[in-house]
């Protein structure tokens, strides 16, 4: 049996949750978010990713309601959010600095929420109950949040916006102030118990890492725009610019000009260098100025020159970053580009066979890289 | 030792400028009145030696505090004073609390200078301050002047010399140590903290009730102590703006030193106002310890 693929997006079908319809937000003559249209589903993991300032916490702040466009329309559920306000949403909101009531134990942080709406002792009392079962605070209930750490603190903060069942969660920067071990444990955490309660949860984040670990579709935004809309594995493999390419892992560009030849394209980027070819993804007019865009680990390097390669450049071993695990060589071919290549250390670094100043042979296969316009 | 150096200045200060003066008055305290210079007998004969010591013990006695529970002035007066501190900390709580809470939420940059609008009444003498009420409350005073001239009065206020100007007085002196502490309170508090109530569900006005002030609570304590504990004594302000019926035990205070000259009833009533401040003092001692060991 197939197991079915989560992919509402493709399916004509399905209704969004949250339908940005050609938002913008102006603050005085600065423009944040700039005619902006997007569809988030329900039960996704929506990762908005971007570097500081190209407006996404300002699409989240305006989920949230603590924000309203300049002009278009958010819909929750078909429903246009307009100008309701930030306490009458279906919606919460894990702040970045979490924001934990000082003066509120756990357990009356998390039942903060449910206590505004009810009045029902016993039923508040279970739901904070499950909250800290989920989140795994049991012991902690009775401690302020001073007295707790800083991983504990993030799941208050989470337990505490998950509490009112809410249909959308907003997390701002979650993992933020949490060190790179943990972080990564939390992701595993997150994403279960995303599953578990079947919330949606937009996530707003500028390590791509995370994005890409936590998230069902990730939304790359540049100076109020969105740039690509792809599931993680979509935007590393077939970015469809330049700037997402370059935002997404390490990458090398290299610009040239197009010949199509059948289903292949060559590139003619340097003089005296040997072409590339690589496959065009639509149609490429010939001569046409490209950028061919491949990932380190897609290029294989070599002291000794393989045969029968079509994409074959030589060049020199400038430096050599080890990181463990994999090692990235930078190497200088003939027109003085630097290209990068990685390969896995699969053995101890005292037997590495490539050193500096070696003459090297980079190669990659014609469907490695990817081209971008521009 | 040079812990015991760094330790031994406070107390020798503390030695020095209270614990001396304090048994000097209650000694004075329980001596009685005499027609001579110093106002008060029996006095410490320091050539008798240790004789001398004994026979000022014997002769002191609770005399002058039996007194202060047979005149019905004296525990009028400190009813008195008390109503009038603890109204006008609750005034002055809320006159500074929309202050602060304004300072506290204005943009970044005008703070200083706000803080600066707060202190700035400290650099002319606080006497001059109350002398300048004296001239706005006047019957005829500016305030009458400037309130006739809108047409909203047309006989002469009846403000001056009377409770009411007790009230604007010590509002007016003690609402920098109101704002100060209550604007340290709201100033360091994450405004996240508000928006992640409303986002839980709260009103603008709930989440005010529920976050804003149980946060700056330590602040509200504080700003009324300092408030507070000043103004029972408070003197100057009761015998400039206030009227023959203003019964404040600071006046009491001083008109049996200056004006019936009975050194030993006056130091009774003192040492009398120093225990009635001790439990202030102390509660409010324990708010800022337990306040350091919240944040600790």
């Amino acid at each position: 049996m197939n197991q079915k693929v989560f992919a509402p997006w493709d399916d004509p079908n399905q209704k969004p949750l949250i339908q940005f319809q050609n938002v913008t937000k102006k603050f005085g003559t600065f423009t944040a978010i700039d005619d902006l249209s997007l569809d988030i589903y329900e039960r996704e993991f929506f990762a908005l990713l971007g570097p500081s300032g190209c407006g996404k916490t300002t699409m989240m702040r305006m989920l949230a309601g603590f924000e309203t466009p300049t002009s278009g329309t958010i819909r929750l559920s078909g429903q246009d959010l307009g100008q309701t306000a930030p306490n009458k949403r279906a919606v919460n909101m894990m702040f970045q600095s979490y924001a934990l009531f000082p003066h509120l134990s756990v357990w009356e942080n998390i039942a903060f929420g449910l206590k505004r709406e009810s009045t029902d002792k016993d039923a508040i009392a279970a739901r904070v109950e499950e909250m800290l079962r989920l989140t795994r605070l049991g012991k902690f209930a009775k401690r302020k949040p001073h007295q707790i750490s800083g991983g504990q603190r993030q799941r208050v903060a989470l337990a505490r916006s998950l509490a009112k069942s809410p249909k959308l969660l907003l997390l701002d920067e979650p993992l933020g102030a949490l060190d790179k071990k943990l972080r990564e444990e939390t992701q595993f955490e997150l994403m279960d118990i995303q599953e578990k309660t079947g919330t949606t949860f937009v996530i707003v984040t500028h390590d791509q890492e995370e994005a890409m670990t936590v998230a069902s579709r990730v939304a790359v935004m540049d100076e109020g725009r969105l740039v690509q809309v792809a599931t993680p594995a979509d935007i590393y493999e077939a970015p469809n610019s330049v700037y997402v390419a370059d935002f997404i892992g390490d990458v090398n560009i290299i610009e040239g000009n197009a010949t199509p030849n059948g289903d292949r394209v060559r590139i003619d980027w340097a003089e005296g260098q040997p072409e590339i070819w690589g496959t065009a993804q639509k149609p490429v007019a010939s001569g046409e100025r490209i950028s061919f865009a491949i990932r380190p680990e897609k290029v294989t390097i070599s002291k000794e020159k393989p045969e029968d390669r079509r994409n074959l450049l030589e060049g020199e071993v400038i430096d050599i970053a080890y990181l463990g695990n994999i090692s990235t060589f930078h190497v200088k071919v003939g027109n003085g580009q630097i290209i990068k290549a990685q390969s896995a250390n699969t053995r101890r670094l005292a037997n590495r066979d490539i050193t500096w100043e070696d003459r090297v042979w980079l190669t990659f296969t014609e469907t490695a890289g990817v081209l971008l316009e521009g | 030792m040079r812990r015991f150096t760094l330790i031994a200045v406070p107390y020798l200060w503390l030695l020095a400028l209270f614990l001396v003066p304090f048994l000097i008055v209650l000694k004075i305290s329980l001596s009685d009145y005499a027609l001579s210079i110093p106002p008060y007998a029996p006095t410490l004969d320091f050539s008798a030696g240790w004789q001398g010591i004994k026979d000022l013990m014997s002769k002191l006695d609770f005399e002058n505090y039996v007194f202060l529970t047979e005149d019905a002035l004296y525990w009028k007066a400190y009813l008195s004073s008390l109503k009038i501190a603890l109204i006008s900390t609750v005034l002055t709580l809320l006159v500074g609390y929309p202050i602060a809470y304004g300072m506290a939420r204005a943009a970044p940059e005008w703070r200083p200078t706000l803080l600066m609008l707060v202190i700035l009444p400290f650099w002319t003498s606080f006497l001059i301050r109350v002398y300048a009420w004296m001239g706005i409350l006047a019957s005829e005073g500016v305030l009458y002047q400037f309130l006739s001239f809108l047409g909203i009065v047309d006989e002469p206020l009846k403000i001056l010399s009377t409770n009411t100007a007790v009230y604007i007085g010590i509002v007016y002196t003690y609402l920098p140590f109101m704002i100060l502490p209550i604007y340290a309170a709201l100033e360091k508090m994450d405004d996240s903290l508000i928006e992640a109530a409303e986002d839980l569900g709260c009103s603008r006005m709930s989440a005010f009730w529920l976050i804003t002030i149980p946060l700056s609570k330590s602040g509200i304590i504080a700003g009324c102590f300092l408030v507070f504990i000043p103004t029972i004594g408070e003197f100057v302000i009761p015998s400039l703006l206030g009227g023959s019926d203003t019964l404040m035990i600071g006046k009491v205070l001083w008109e049996e030193f200056f004006s019936n000259r009975d050194w030993p009833v006056a130091s009774a009533v003192a040492i009398i106002l120093l225990l009635i401040l001790v439990i202030p003092i102390v509660l409010f001692q324990r708010n800022q310890q337990l306040q350091r060991e919240a944040e600790g």
